[in-house]
């Protein structure tokens, strides 16, 4: 029993199981018991997207200090808005639309990774520097309207079987399909050794550029997979959709046990993180916590998961 | 008068007489300064006043009446914009203003040059300039007042807020507990906030949901009942009376319900051709009318039987809109 618990909680990850099931916990007391278990649906359906836009956060952390994709926002709207401009609520057009997202992503990545290689720029200000301008394309392009997605996707994207969201299921087998990728493929390897120690990577043979800039699309690309998909969800996008993730795509990924520094990371995490944040604030909603009172709470809770979760010793 | 019309003389080389009625104000120049454009009401209201003064121009009501947003919404910038109008001899300028304290010494400079300001929707509380103000409490109080004549019986309400540490949330969630107070067959049971946005909106109501007894109805702030909707639809509970506030994918939803099983709600919000009755607002001083310095917006309520209008002349994806007439402007100064 003893060592099990041990081994459990040498876990980066196990804190924000254990994070979520707390405040789940008291939420469902709190409530007298009921409706812990459509708490729960409710916490996997939202969770879904703030995972899919974690993973590609958390490759990025993962190559190293200073690196970070602060366009994910506004990726999410602007790959949102054009699917649902281009589908304009047909089914025929699904495929299409979900190409012409993933395109979007595509283009912000390369964009990002010529910004931070050829201009030489810090990647928080690269990143930073294009959200503005992949937002206010978005802006020019769909003029704040909102359009219905597609039936078929907006059934996808909101189907349950025995109280499961089908769409949390797969991004769970998503998931693990990342995590392979992360520990197993020369790719996820190369990308840990670049965060641990970058010049030891290159002298090692790694290819370090050709692995930053596919850890950039990656994210990108993931971003706008969730602007599709969100779009779905939520009956349509809109310009603020993917504003936030911002903060959400990377606190999942340190709540998660990833570590800040890069070099270290995991996949569970990001799915437990997500829960739990979202079941924080229905805990303070339940509670009938004020907003000001909400969000100092958050923060305080963000910060103290941190530092017990994230107290692991540094790198170097 | 005569200091107006000399200074538009000087600076207007021509100007063709039509219209003759109007004559009092036909060479006269009014500006729009606007303090902001990045949503789809701002535009909506640009796009209104763009075309009620094209036609005022045209009609030869007034001379001219540019509209100018600031690019970072920011007071200094407004202020340093209203500066410029000043300079260019703007008769009256109608001001959306980003702070309702920060630009009254710029505005002061203005009535001090003899310029009318005429303020609305952001308005500002330098005593010289007119105020065309929203009372937001009442917009959440009317929600209210309308539950009492549909649920005589009360019941369970669920409140979406606005943006947390805005004034106009504050104002209208005081409304709402204010009507609440009022009716005490109803029952707040929780408060989420919403942030006038479905998505938000859909959020905080999926997660406090499971937890909640059965909801008679769902007072909004607007921008937030279609995202409501949809989180009672997901978690497969019957939809209650749920407020709306003019938006399309609202009054789109609205008309689905209501075609498919009979729904009936109201909607209620400010229209964004509020920019027009400030246009006519301002006309009428310079016309030498007499107008009260504070006014108040006309809310645009759209019932049951005006769905259908007000859905077809809604742009996808905008809000409800209305431009309004000199002759409503004449009746809002009135006090009607």
């Amino acid at each position: 029993m003893m060592p099990a618990i041990r081994r459990l909680s040498a876990k980066p990850w196990i804190w924000s199981y254990l994070g979520m099931t707390l405040v789940w916990l008291a939420t469902t007391i709190h409530s007298g018991g009921t409706g812990g278990a459509q708490v729960l649906t409710a916490a996997l359906s939202f969770a879904t997207f703030t995972v899919i836009v974690g993973i590609g956060q958390m490759f990025v952390i993962t190559t190293g200090p200073g690196n970070v994709d602060l366009s994910i926002p506004s990726t999410i709207s602007l790959a949102g808005v054009v699917a649902m401009k281009v589908m304009e609520g047909s089914d025929d057009l699904l495929v299409v639309g979900l190409v012409i997202a993933l395109a979007c992503g595509l283009a912000v990545g390369i964009f990002n990774y010529l910004l931070i290689r050829i201009l030489r720029i810090p990647p928080i200000i690269a990143t930073l520097s294009s959200s503005f301008l992949v937002l206010s394309t978005a802006i020019a392009y769909g003029r704040g309207l909102k359009i219905k997605p597609p039936p078929l996707l907006a059934d996808f994207t909101t189907a349950q079987v025995w109280g499961l969201p089908i769409l949390a299921l797969v991004v769970i087998l998503f998931a693990m399909a990342m995590s392979v990728l992360l520990h197993r493929t020369l790719y996820g390897r190369s990308v840990m050794a670049i965060g641990q120690n970058m010049r030891a990577a290159r002298l090692a043979g790694i290819r370090v550029e050709r692995v930053r800039f596919l850890t950039y699309t990656l994210s990108a690309v993931l971003a706008s997979l969730t602007g599709y998909l969100l779009a779905g969800f939520s009956g349509g996008a809109s310009l603020n959709m993917g504003q936030e993730y911002l903060l959400a795509s990377i606190a999942v990924v340190v709540i998660g046990g990833t570590s800040v520094a890069g070099g270290r990371a995991n996949i569970p995490g990001i799915w437990g993180a997500a829960m739990f944040l979202f079941l924080l604030v229905t805990m303070l909603n339940t509670f009938g916590a004020s907003a000001g009172i909400r969000l100092i709470l958050t923060g305080v809770i963000i910060i103290a998961v941190i530092t017990t979760a994230g107290g692991d010793e540094p790198q170097r | 008068m005569s200091m107006f019309r000399l200074m538009g003389a000087s600076l207007l080389a021509v100007t063709v007489g039509a219209g003759a009625a109007m004559a009092e104000t036909s060479k006269m120049r009014i500006a729009l300064s606007n303090n902001y454009a990045g949503n789809s009401w701002r535009q909506a209201m640009l796009k209104s006043w763009d075309k009620i003064t094209k036609k005022a121009v045209a009609d030869g009501i007034v001379a001219e009446a540019p509209a100018f947003t600031t690019a970072e919404n920011q007071v200094t910038e407004q202020a340093a914009q209203i500066q410029n109008l000043i300079l260019q001899g703007y008769n009256a300028i109608v001001v959306n203003a980003a702070s309702p304290t920060a630009l009254n010494g710029v505005v002061k400079q203005a009535c001090d040059a003899g310029i009318v300001v005429v303020s609305f929707d952001g308005i500002v509380n330098e005593p010289c300039a007119y105020r065309i103000a929203v009372d937001f409490k009442k917009m959440g109080s009317i929600q209210v007042d309308y539950m009492a004549g549909r649920l005589p019986k009360g019941g369970n309400l669920l409140e979406i807020r606005g943006l947390a540490g805005v004034f106009v949330d504050d104002a209208i969630s005081g409304g709402i507990h204010e009507g609440v107070a009022k009716n005490p067959q109803f029952k707040i049971v929780s408060s989420v906030h919403g942030d006038w946005a479905q998505d938000v909106a859909q959020k905080a109501v999926a997660g406090v949901l499971p937890s909640l007894p059965q909801i008679a109805g769902v007072v909004t702030q607007g921008g937030d009942g279609y995202g409501a909707a949809r989180a009672f639809a997901a978690a497969g509970r019957p939809t209650p009376l749920i407020t709306l506030g003019n938006r399309y994918d609202e009054l789109q939803w609205w008309k689905e319900q209501k075609t498919a099983n009979g729904y009936e709600t109201m909607s209620v919000s400010i229209a964004p051709g509020v920019s027009t009755l400030a246009f006519w607002v301002a006309q009428m001083i310079l016309d030498g009318k007499q107008v009260p310095k504070d006014l108040t917006v006309p809310f645009l309520q759209i019932n049951q039987d005006t769905l259908e209008k007000s859905l077809a002349t809604t742009e996808k994806g905008s809000v409800a809109n209305v431009e309004y007439t000199l002759d409503d402007a004449k009746a809002v100064a009135a006090g009607k």
